[in-house]
């Protein structure tokens, strides 16, 4: 064993890097340090800038606070009303993440392990609501839509419309379902399941991993969505999102002198995501990873 | 009988799914599809008008530089992006200390609302009190305020925002195409004394190909529809430097105080833009595919 370790060891020249090498190392060390720096640069600035007061700011040039104003936090929450935007963004992510898995997982489900006309059309049909895009048109149809339903006035409306989007979340659910093995359902229905008892008591417990990643997918892209919350609140400040709310503190008459509240506001959107994923990046990665083999 | 229930069974469990769709995803397009052809402010009676609004879309400047600007947007966002988050991936996929924790940052943009970084961008650039300009004068790295957002810099400044957002994404795309490629090619490689960068060049290029083509494809569409970002850091301004067509086809149908092209809402004419964007959009997505098979062929 020692003595084959110290062969490989020899013949390998790591030992007398040449100078080239050397330089190599240094550069791409150099390399990852910039581009790191400048991902991390403007969430450090929004961090530390939440923790200023708007004349710090304002004076500039500095990084961090001189006196920590946790205050900023506490009026954003009362005075720029970050206490609603939070709760809604919350409800939102939540109830459409919810209302995702359910209705994709359903339709999953039965387009993998049952047989009944209409089914190509059907995927055709998911798989044609990822590619065609006609872009801000079909906010306008589905605006008209929910006020015939007389949902425009709560965030129910949107919150369909977000769970209507869920192709990508049904195609991961039914690549899932394919690698599970059949014979669990037979065994199952021999002893007298029926076909809901196999979809909810069998399926969806061995779907959990499949479905965790699609949930982080979903409250994700529910949480950081804008244009939807946007137009369906122009009329209804009440039901702003986070994402919402802060824009339109950009945009109002009071954008200077409130800087430091839309940082803070930044940050109170950023924080919820970015704990999660310090606990865990890697079910997030999964999510764009996943999209290249599903 | 059992097959009948079994199908019941389907479309009572398909329902859900099929409802939503078909009205909120299906039914919008084909009203587009439908008022396109229509003169309709959104009140009053809407008028048929045959092709007139794809007539005045052919004359439309304003449309036409919107197009213009989203090729400079998309490319723009492209050129550094794909190979940056390249040259990434390659580095990552190497085991080193501290690599997890690389890749975790550089993925980190991807997780964070792009309408709220939009709205940290702007205080970061924005040539009155943004902090960027008041950090490099301070460093004496410029000598005086550049104006981030004015006419001249506000798409590159667009640009560079939409990279910081997208390169995580392509990055782990990358790495994942890369855990693909066999590593004894590269043992043998640099045995035969291949260098590092010919190695890079000859092997992980060629050996990505697939993955890279497919990369490639999503990020053009992903650039061309990208708008939402622009629509919160200059709402296409200034002078309509960073109007991109989306954003045009919002305003079409949502007017802002900004839009100074339309003061109305117009269905009809918003319609036939936005089918002409997804148009557009489709026809660059042909044009490269038959690029890249050609590609495949003269290999």
């Amino acid at each position: 064993m020692t003595n084959m370790a110290t062969v490989v060891q020899a013949k390998r020249p790591s030992r007398y890097l040449p100078a080239g090498r050397i330089g190599g190392k240094v550069l791409i060390g150099l390399f990852l340090l910039i581009i790191a720096a400048l991902i991390l640069f403007p969430l450090i600035v929004t961090g530390f800038g939440s923790l200023m007061t708007n004349a710090e700011i304002t004076a500039g040039g500095k990084l961090i606070p001189a006196d920590w104003q946790f205050i900023n936090y506490k009026e954003a929450w009362v005075q720029a009303n970050f206490s609603r935007f939070l709760w809604n963004s919350f409800f939102l992510s939540a109830t459409s993440t919810i209302g995702t898995l359910i209705v994709a997982s359903m339709a999953a489900y039965v387009v993998e392990r049952m047989t009944f006309p209409g089914k190509a059309l059907f995927v055709g049909l998911q798989a044609a609501t990822m590619f065609i895009s006609i872009g801000a048109v079909v906010l306008r149809p589905q605006f008209q839509l929910m006020v015939k339903l007389h949902l425009h006035t709560t965030l129910w409306g949107v919150v369909l419309i977000l769970i209507s989007a869920h192709a990508y979340i049904f195609f991961i659910l039914l690549s899932f379902l394919k690698g599970l093995s059949r014979e669990l359902d037979e065994a199952a229905r021999i002893d007298g399941c029926s076909n809901a008892g196999i979809y909810w008591r069998i399926l969806l417990p061995l779907l959990r991993p499949a479905l965790g990643v699609g949930a982080l997918f979903t409250f994700c892209g529910a949480w950081n969505e804008y244009l939807r919350p946007l137009v369906f609140t122009l009329n209804n400040p009440e039901l702003q999102t986070l994402t919402v709310g802060l824009s339109y503190l950009r945009y109002g008459p009071t954008a200077a002198v409130q800087t430091h509240y839309m940082f803070a506001g930044a940050c109170l959107s950023i924080l919820p995501l970015l704990l999660a994923y310090v606990v865990a990046n890697k079910s997030f990665m999964q999510m764009t990873a996943g999209s290249l083999k599903g | 009988m059992i097959r009948l229930r079994q199908t019941g069974f389907s479309y009572l469990f398909l329902l859900p799914s099929f409802l939503l769709t078909a009205v909120l995803g299906i039914y919008p397009i084909g009203w587009a599809i439908w008022y396109m052809f229509f003169d309709y402010k959104g009140y009053g009676t809407a008028s048929f008008v045959g092709l007139d609004n794809f007539d005045r879309l052919l004359r439309d400047t304003l449309f036409w530089d919107t197009v213009v600007n989203t090729f400079v947007y998309a490319g723009g966002k492209l050129l550094i992006t794909i190979p940056l988050a390249l040259v990434l991936a390659v580095i990552l996929n190497r085991s080193f200390r501290g690599r997890s924790a690389l890749r975790a940052i550089v993925f980190l943009p991807t997780i964070i609302s792009s309408a709220v970084m939009a709205v940290v961008f702007y205080m970061l650039f924005n040539s009155y009190n943004g902090l960027l300009n008041q950090y490099l004068l301070k460093l004496h790295l410029i000598p005086e305020r550049i104006d981030w957002l004015g006419p001249d810099h506000a798409m590159l400044t667009a640009i560079m925002i939409a990279v910081w957002g997208a390169i995580g994404n392509y990055m782990l795309l990358f790495l994942a195409g890369l855990q693909n490629i066999p590593q004894d090619i590269y043992e043998s490689s640099s045995l035969d004394g291949a260098s590092r960068w010919q190695q890079f060049w000859y092997l992980t290029v060629p050996m990505l190909g697939p993955v890279l083509q497919m990369v490639i494809m999503l990020a053009i569409i992903n650039s061309l529809k990208g708008y939402e970002s622009i629509m919160v850091l200059t709402d296409g301004g200034p002078i309509g430097k960073t109007e991109v067509m989306y954003l045009y086809v919002y305003k079409l149908f949502f007017p802002t105080p900004s839009a100074s092209f339309t003061a109305d809402q117009q269905f009809g004419y918003g319609s036939a833009v936005g089918f002409a964007t997804a148009v557009i959009v489709g026809l660059v997505t042909i044009v490269y595919h038959l690029l890249s098979r050609r590609l495949n062929q003269l290999q």
